[in-house]
């Protein structure tokens, strides 16, 4: 059955462009902010809102990237490095760091990330910002930032396409 | 007949009457839209204005009934090259001729348009007048009229109305309203409330809105009351908010930041605006004299989000502390290019996660 | 600014040109090619053209490295892999350039080495815009309102749609073998044939039927979209004529006036969606129907590439349309588009505005073909029958109108305005129903009649607003015929752009009579600039129209400076040939450093690229038009085609420097099926005769077969007077070509005559010396040393490959459906290069 696109190339960039207007309204002028994606596509959201974050202010927010596959709770034998290298690990101490990921589901991905950043770095606050919340959470989780609301069924597959390896932007509901 | 056009500055343009006889006073601007007379000369922001088009034949398209912007027009004269009789109203033969009639509004027409125009463009705008007779006392009356600088007072509701939908409830503060915003709320299906700008926080807040609009109206907001600008310092931190042209203005002004006149006003539809964090470009409707001056804006309140790249003017500002924001063109299209009706999209957005976030906590 | 990515991969690049002229196919293309060619010229990258066209101005540009080749697969392959072109270009030359590149690509195998990128579209896209049922369902996929397709391969399918679709119905061929034709069906007794020849001119035997939509308003919007997808429209037109009547031969508006702001904003937002669709970096042109009484609009075609809606609206307002959609195609965004210093700095960004109004009025054969005694079936439809088109230029609709009648038909009395008079009632309803060529007098005619607007509009499907303003025009006619000589009807006539022709027929007296009335009087003529701001910024603008009004914005360019006369619509005959020369002539004079000046009306050639001249006049080209030009310019010379006689004897009279482009005044015919035409070809500098070679001509070809050994020594050359290419000519019964000729058939019988337009540019490809530019120097007296050496050893050149010019494959039955056979020759449409000597 062919996919229903639930956000177009449109509504994508202006999810994003939201998100980076309501972390500069929480964040009061970016101060110590740090923004972390997931790997893979959290990552990439993550570069986009820090180039919106430079086109406004002029100022380049650090990005960095995380792999939690090997640090989840069903996961046995922990990498502990997350895929950072000893200087971004220290540059974590005492900042206000956005976590972003592109769907937000059962929670377990973003409370490993939230366990790993706070073993190894330290940081004053963390934040999360999604571009689909699509529900069905296990843990209790809950996002700062959210692109958009997406109600799903558990049997169905949200995936979100980006240009920089999809070659477009959008969000799509697979059944 | 034969009707004149006298300026401040002496210069007199001769052309043949339309609509009413009437002999009006009003300041002379220039338009460079080539769709959407209709709409233009009943935008309330053009009250008590005379409006050049540089469309070299106007009236070709009819009046419609959805592209009234106001019921009554209250602009002081039309000047165009060419005017064409076209009916498309079903009940009356209506045409713009007619309809200028039946609101008093003189027209001329058979001027040199592009010779006004590449005037007006040197001159800035300047206090005009049509007449039967271009003679010494028709150039003293005009030097001697003050016009009006109560504009908004002259458009804006007196009472509040509302316009109920079954969605998010919008409260709409009334500064000459034109009509697309209502147009645009109801696609959203927007319950409306409409307030005089005279209204009190109080007033406001008891209707519990989801997100407050600032509305476009005429003039120079400068002369408006200053309890118009307290009314949005503490609107601004309850509620989310859209300001558009003059309530954009307004909330630049509740934010510490001054008005200038641009260095040449500018009304049409084609200047490329950009997005500055996206750094795409769009057109839009845009009518205005004034801008925000960027020099005064307080970094520590505003940012500016969009800007026109042909004259640098700021198109829109955002607060740093709270879902409020504001553009300075017309996101309505009506008339105009419809890209501009994303700012309703980013409304509503916001209103939902106001909505969500409220109730979460 | 930030971020900006130039694709700097981009080496060598090639253009594919849109081949030989043809219905709906004029030098739009070519034009697009020459004009850009320069700037990537000066980015560093190495421009390569192919075109088959003799007159492609793109093949003699010195920015390129040009192949005068069939447009065949093979001939493009071999060019990309004999000079590693990188990237590719077809959406310059428009629908056929795209059409034969989607073909080299859908043939490129792994051994033929990297596959060149295509500019503007993707490999995908490409293919789907080649593919009208393919393209309308990813259109309806995406929500956009089109007109569904049903592709068939036999008769019964055919029928069994008929009883669900009804009539009328619209038929196409499915990947059409050359030009795309529309057909609609409105009488069930059309049905079988316009299946059977849609199938016909399909490649895979396959028909394509859909819900015809005669009647509603036909709309064009052009658009740009760049890497960034940002989106901005620089034009719009809408069509007089309804769906129904191609809009090649309908009447075009620009800007819209009919049509409210809500429905055009809708149009903008569907093209805007299309192009995203399509990722398109460049331009597109997007047809709408559209119905205002209902709100309801259908995209009808989309066509991403240059073609005659592209040139025309950039002549109509003057933004810079084909240098920022070169720059778009490499991926340059709008922001960072670099434009020539006359343009504002931020001009590529600006929509442009028009504060005028433009008529494009098309061009019709059939007054030429009539006179030769060849009729044609006259009734406008779905098939394109006009070869050209004008241009107007006014401040009122009518001022536009009457300008572009006058531009269209210079030198044709059969567009008088009594000419309806004899029509009778039933037959005037008909052909307001079935509409033919003349349709703008005939719709005067009725209005004259007293037929009640609300009737007529209902009739045509014309807007209430062309009836008003003929009701206007019509008025105005009688009100100042019966007004004889009088200061105020002479003013408010020239004022809606009555000719002083048409005033002196209207008072029985001569045109002379009425301008020194005008002038006497100071009802002068005022200039004004076609620039895109409509008057919001100072312009620095070179395009000038004329019209009645109080200020004039056109100064005397310079006081040395050479005035051309264009050559108007491109016509059966003349074809591309009139634009050729007077677009070398310009770049002649361009490199010679006269100040230039050009007055032309054709949107579809060269004549009116921006840079070719100093200064233009888009008008008509009537004796009248000319001499105002003349009296505000004071030009030094003047050039002017041969064929124009009574301008030249009025310039002369006048006492102005004229400069003729020796031309005949008709286009000589062709020779017939059994017989073959040969010509002596001679250069003449203004004191000697040179001779050139010999060529010979059979029906459809001709070919240099000889040089010239030794001049017959019979020849005299007293009656040359001007300056040019001439040729002698004679007859011969033989249809074989010949080696060498026998010069005493030129004693029996032959004449002298200059050399057709058409010849000298095959001439000049294929012996690579410019004889138009030799002309236009011999004719200032600025020929070279080297020049006269050239000429003085020319006649022993031999071409060094064998190279002919074959008259292109037009299909005038189609078109035109005519009583016999069309001289090719006389009525030339399209010429090609033939490399007889390789196969």
């Amino acid at each position: 059955m062919a996919n229903k696109e639930v956000l177009d190339n449109a509504s994508l960039q202006r999810a994003l462009t939201r998100i980076t207007y309501e972390i500069i309204e929480r964040n009061k002028g970016g101060q110590d902010l740090v923004l972390v994606g997931i790997k893979t596509r959290g990552e990439f959201l993550a570069h986009r809102i820090a180039n919106r974050l430079e086109q406004l202010e002029g100022v380049k927010i650090p990005v960095m990237a995380i792999d939690i596959t090997n640090f989840r709770d069903d996961v046995l034998n922990h990498d502990d490095s997350l895929g950072l290298n000893e200087e971004e690990k220290t540059n974590i101490a005492d900042k206000n760091i956005v976590l972003i990921d592109d769907v937000l589901f059962t929670g377990r991905t973003i409370r490993a990330a939230l366990d790993a950043l706070i073993h190894i770095g330290r940081p004053n606050t963390i934040a999360l910002a999604v571009l689909v919340d699509r529900g069905h959470r296990e843990l209790p989780i809950r996002a700062d930032f959210v692109g958009k609301n997406i109600p799903t069924a558990q049997n169905e597959k949200i995936k979100v396409f980006v240009q920089e390896i999809d070659g477009r932007d959008a969000v799509e509901i697979v059944h | 007949m034969q009707r004149h056009l006298i300026l401040e500055d002496g210069t007199v343009f001769q052309g043949l009457g339309f609509g009413a006889p009437a002999t009006t006073f009003g300041e002379i601007i220039f338009h460079t839209a080539m769709t959407g007379y209709q709409e233009i000369i009943t935008d309330p922001i053009y009250d008590g204005q005379m409006i050049v088009f540089a469309m070299p034949v106007v009236g070709a398209a009819g009046i419609h009934a959805e592209a009234y912007e106001s019921v009554k027009p209250t602009i002081r004269g039309m000047i165009v090259h060419d005017l064409a009789e076209v009916s498309v109203n079903r009940q009356r033969r209506m045409n713009l001729d007619r309809f200028l009639k039946q609101h008093n509004i003189p027209g001329l027409y058979q001027v040199d348009t592009r010779q006004l125009i590449r005037h007006l463009r040197e001159t800035g705008p300047q206090k005009a007048t049509i007449v039967d007779y271009a003679d010494e006392h028709a150039v003293d009356q005009l030097v001697a009229t003050v016009l009006t600088n109560k504009q908004v007072q002259n458009t804006a509701t007196p009472k509040p109305y509302a316009n109920p939908g079954r969605g998010r409830h919008i409260v709409v503060i009334d500064f000459g309203l034109k009509h697309g915003i209502l147009r645009m709320l109801g696609d959203y299906d927007a319950n409306v409330s409409v307030l005089p700008y005279t209204a009190t926080v109080e007033e406001v807040l008891t209707l519990d809105p989801d997100g407050i609009i600032l509305s476009t109206g005429p003039g120079d907001p400068r002369t408006l009351p200053e309890s118009v600008l307290t009314l949005i310092r503490v609107l601004q931190t309850k509620v989310p908010m859209l300001g558009i042209g003059l309530g954009h203005e307004l909330f630049a002004m509740a934010n510490d930041a001054e008005l200038m006149p641009l260095p040449s006003e500018h009304h049409g539809m084609n200047h490329p605006i950009q997005e500055i964090i996206s750094q795409q470009i769009f057109y839009a409707m845009q009518g205005q004299g004034y801008a925000v001056d960027e020099t005064t804006i307080n970094r520590k309140k505003l940012f500016v989000t969009y800007r026109d790249l042909v004259d640098g003017a700021v198109q829109g500002l955002r607060h740093r502390e709270f879902p409020a924001f504001s553009v300075q063109f017309f996101p309505d299209a009506a008339p105009g290019p419809l890209e501009a009706t994303a700012v309703f999209a980013d409304f509503f957005e916001t209103v939902e996660d106001y909505v969500e976030h409220y109730n979460q906590y | 600014m930030s971020n900006i990515t130039i694709n700097t991969n981009i080496k060598k690049l090639l253009f594919i040109g849109a081949g030989a002229n043809d219905f709906g196919r004029e030098a739009e293309h070519d034009a697009a090619i020459y004009q850009v060619m320069p700037e990537l010229r000066g980015h560093g990258i190495d421009v390569f053209v192919i075109d088959e066209n003799p007159y492609a101005l793109s093949l003699e540009s010195l920015a390129a490295t040009s192949f005068w080749q069939p447009l065949t697969v093979d001939n493009i392959k071999m060019i990309i892999q004999a000079n590693q072109i990188d990237t590719v270009v077809p959406l310059f030359g428009g629908e056929a350039s795209l059409r034969i590149w989607a073909e080299v690509v859908q043939s490129w195998s792994h051994g033929d080495g990297a596959l060149p990128n295509t500019l503007g579209l993707s490999i995908d896209m490409l293919l789907k815009v080649n593919n009208i049922p393919a393209m309308t369902a990813f259109m309806a996929d995406n929500g956009l309102p089109v007109i569904k397709n049903y592709v068939l391969k036999a008769q019964d399918e055919a029928n069994e749609l008929l009883r669900t679709l009804q009539l009328p119905l619209m038929v196409r061929a499915l990947h059409p073998n050359q030009t795309n034709t529309r057909h609609i069906i409105e009488r069930l007794d059309d049905f079988e044939a316009a299946i059977h020849l849609a199938k016909s001119q399909s490649v895979t035997q396959e028909v394509i039927l859909s819900r015809a939509i005669n009647g509603l308003k036909e709309v064009s919007l052009e658009v740009l979209r760049d890497v960034r997808g940002n989106k901005m429209q620089i034009g719009a037109s809408e069509d007089m004529d309804p769906i129904g009547i191609h809009t090649a031969d309908s009447l075009s508006v620009s800007p819209i006036l009919t049509i409210q702001d809500q429905l055009i904003s809708r149009m903008r937002d569907y093209a805007f969606r299309v192009a995203d669709m399509l990722q398109l970096q460049g331009i597109m042109h997007v047809q709408f129907a559209v119905d205002d009484d209902t709100d309801k609009i259908y995209i009808i075609k989309v066509s991403p590439y240059i073609d005659q809606m592209a040139s025309r609206m950039a002549l109509a307002t003057g933004y810079p349309t084909m240098l920022v959609a070169m720059n778009l195609a490499m991926g340059v965004p709008l922001e960072a588009i670099v434009l020539p210093h006359n343009f504002g700095p931020q001009a590529a960004m600006m929509e442009p505005m028009m504060d005028h109004v433009v008529v494009k009025l098309p061009v019709f054969p059939f007054g030429e073909l009539a006179e030769t005694g060849i009729h044609v079936n006259r009734q406008l439809n779905s098939v394109q029958k006009s070869v050209g088109s004008t241009l107007g230029f006014g401040r009122t609709f009518i001022e536009a109108l009457e300008k572009a009648i006058r531009s269209a038909h210079f030198n044709n009395a059969s567009f008088s305005p009594t000419n309806m008079a004899h029509i009778n009632d039933d037959e005037l309803i008909q052909q307001l129903i079935h509409p033919q060529d003349n349709r703008v007098l005939l719709l005067i005619e009725a209005i004259k009649r007293g037929y009640e607007i609300d009737e007529l509009a209902e009739l045509t499907a014309i807007d209430e607003f062309f009836f008003h303003q003929l009701q206007h025009l019509h008025q105005l006619e009688s009100e100042i015929e019966a007004d004889a000589d009088s200061i105020t009807s002479l003013k408010r006539g020239k004022k809606y752009g009555l000719s002083d022709g048409l005033l002196a027929r209207f008072w029985h007296t001569d045109f002379k009579i009425i301008r020194t009335l005008a002038q006497t009087n100071k009802i002068e003529v005022t200039y004004k600039a076609v620039e895109p701001s409509a008057g919001e910024f100072p312009e620095n603008a070179r395009q000038y129209y004329a019209t009645f009004e109080s200020e004039n914005e056109s100064m005397q360019v310079a006081e040395d400076a050479i005035l051309v006369i264009g050559s108007g619509a491109f016509r059966m005959g003349d074809a591309a040939s009139g634009g050729y020369a007077t677009t070398i002539t310009m770049s002649e004079l361009h490199r010679l450093q006269h100040p230039t000046i050009i007055m032309n009306n054709n949107p579809s050639d060269a004549t009116l690229l921006p840079h070719l001249a100093d200064k233009q006049y888009l008008e008509p080209l009537e004796i009248s038009d000319v001499m105002k030009v003349v009296e505000l310019e004071q030009p030094k010379t003047i050039i002017i085609p041969g064929n124009r006689r009574k301008l030249i004897r009025a310039l002369r009279e006048l006492g102005q420097q004229v400069v003729i482009l020796p031309k005949e005044k008709h286009t000589p015919g062709g020779p017939d099926e059994n017989e073959s035409e040969f010509a002596l070809n001679l250069f003449f500098d203004g004191e000697e005769v040179y001779p050139i070679n010999i060529t010979q001509h059979m029906a459809g070809e001709m070919r240099v077969i000889a040089p010239v050994n030794a001049m017959p020594s019979t020849l005299t050359f007293t009656a040359l007077e001007n300056p040019g290419v001439y040729q002698i000519i004679w007859y011969e019964r033989t249809v074989l070509w010949r080696q060498a000729v026998d010069f005493t058939r030129i004693q029996e019988a032959s004449w002298l005559r200059p050399m057709p337009f058409g010849q000298i540019a095959f001439l000049t490809k294929a012996m690579c010396v410019e004889w138009l530019r030799l002309t236009i120097r011999a004719a200032l007296h600025e020929l070279t040393a080297q020049d006269r050496t050239l000429l003085a050893n020319v006649h022993d050149w031999v071409i060094p490959e064998p190279i002919a010019i074959v008259a292109a494959d037009v299909n005038y039955r189609l078109h035109l459906q005519p009583s016999e056979v069309i001289d090719g020759t006389r009525f030339e449409i399209g010429v090609s290069v033939s490399d007889y000597g390789r196969s």
